[in-house]
């Protein structure tokens, strides 16, 4: 160091007021320095605290904000679109269901006519045949009575003829019961 | 060789008078070169983070820069002190803004207010005193529980209380000769080494070896001063806040 400063001297054109040694002990100096410090330090400390931190932390705050409220958005939109598609799928579901249930009733309802409309015909017919079948009866009924008239006049006929004398109606009748 | 030194000489640049405190003696208060590095170091920041602090949600270059910045040294004082933190975080950006503009202007610029000893004493000094003030607000005469920590058997706390002491004055020494110490020498080798190319550059042929290999350490100094200028305001801001965490946690000590 010492060595150092006498050969600058040579270059300097004054010698400096201090002999060597570390121009930061030159404690003339330090009480403006520190003076100085301690307002410039307190003014920007201010500044920072008061006003542009705040601005900073804000934005950086504002920004996490933005992205959580992001996505819980995007997550309620997901959740939502998925209510929406559970929602069309259980219509989907009651209207295939409903439409079943239609095409179950006109079946029903188209048999149920069809057996209906037989049973009248069938009815008819049964009622035509019956109506039939007593004319037959009572066709067959006084041809029946015909024939024991017949026959009590024939055996009368034929009594009166062998004997002579003709029987009586209770006679005959017994006679052939 | 140019004077090493000659670069910290505190020079008055605007003539101011001289105000006699009572107690404290005469003080100068011209606005010297060191002043004038200062007011320029806290004007840089305050327009930088004017610039800066915008409220973009998707931010441009210089709000991105004072965002990691900001974001470094609240994650700093968020590790170290915890949730309160935020509250020591204004004093702790300001201290690591202020140190680190001034390590970077002393690189670009003819004077580092930080290579003076009466700026970074000054500055250890309010973080000491910081750490005092919280450290009665907080706890107290419990403060003074800080020199005796827990846990130790008794006849150790006459060896230790003392200690404890001594290490808590000598905090405010150490803050300031780290940064003072680093900042001075990166500077003197700086101007050395730079000396040497023009030294040895007059010395022929063989000094022009010597001349490009101090050139090529120059170059590689200014790199390492960068990261050193940096780093010295980082660890000034890491050692803030453990100094203000040892008193806001003083339960746990």
């Amino acid at each position: 160091m010492a060595t150092e400063h006498q050969g600058t001297t040579e270059t300097t054109e004054a010698p400096k007021q201090e002999s060597g040694g570390l121009p930061q002990l030159q404690f003339e100096h330090w009480g403006g320095q520190i003076v100085w410090l301690l307002i410039i330090f307190a003014v920007l400390y201010a500044v920072l605290s008061k006003v542009l931190l705040p601005r900073v932390s804000g934005a950086i705050d504002e920004r996490g904000g933005k992205i959580a409220g992001d996505i819980a958005d995007a997550r309620r939109m997901k959740d939502e679109a998925e209510a929406q598609a559970r929602a069309a799928a259980a219509e989907v579901a009651e209207a295939r269901a409903k439409a079943q249930k239609t095409a179950a009733d006109a079946k029903a309802k188209a048999s149920a006519e069809a057996a209906e409309r037989q049973a009248k015909e069938e009815a008819v017919l049964a009622e035509k045949l019956a109506a039939a079948e007593a004319s037959i009866q009572s066709a067959r009924d006084a041809a029946m009575s015909q024939v024991r008239v017949v026959a009590e006049e024939t055996a009368g006929a034929i009594v009166e003829k062998l004997t002579g004398k003709a029987a009586t109606a209770a006679e005959l009748k017994s006679a052939l019961a | 060789m140019a004077d090493p030194m000659h670069q910290f000489q505190i020079k008055k640049i605007v003539e101011l008078p001289t105000v006699t405190v009572p107690g404290l003696g005469a003080i100068d208060l011209s606005i010297t070169n060191s002043v004038a590095a200062m007011m320029l170091a806290a004007a840089l920041v305050m327009a930088f983070y004017t610039l800066a602090a915008r409220r973009a949600v998707i931010p441009g270059r210089l709000q991105a820069v004072g965002e990691m910045l900001y974001g470094l040294v609240d994650g700093l004082a968020e590790s170290i002190i915890g949730h309160e933190g935020k509250k020591f975080l204004p004093f702790i950006f300001t201290l690591f803004a202020f140190v680190l503009v001034m390590n970077i202007q002393g690189m670009f610029l003819v004077f580092t207010s930080t290579s003076q000893l009466a700026v970074t004493l000054t500055l250890g000094l309010m973080v000491i005193l910081t750490v005092v003030a919280v450290g009665f607000a907080k706890n107290g005469v419990k403060f003074f529980k800080l020199f005796a920590p827990s846990g130790v058997p008794w006849p150790l706390y006459f060896l230790l209380v003392p200690i404890e002491i001594l290490s808590f004055l000598i905090r405010p020494i150490t803050l300031g000769l780290r940064l003072f110490g680093n900042m001075l020498g990166g500077h003197v080798v700086l101007k050395i080494f730079a000396g040497f190319v023009i030294a040895l550059g007059g010395l022929g042929v063989l000094g022009w070896a010597g001349s490009a290999l101090a050139l090529t350490s120059v170059v590689a100094l200014t790199a390492l001063e960068f990261m050193v200028a940096f780093l010295q305001a980082f660890v000034f801001a890491v050692l803030a806040c453990v100094y203000i965490n040892d008193v806001v946690h003083l339960d746990s000590h």
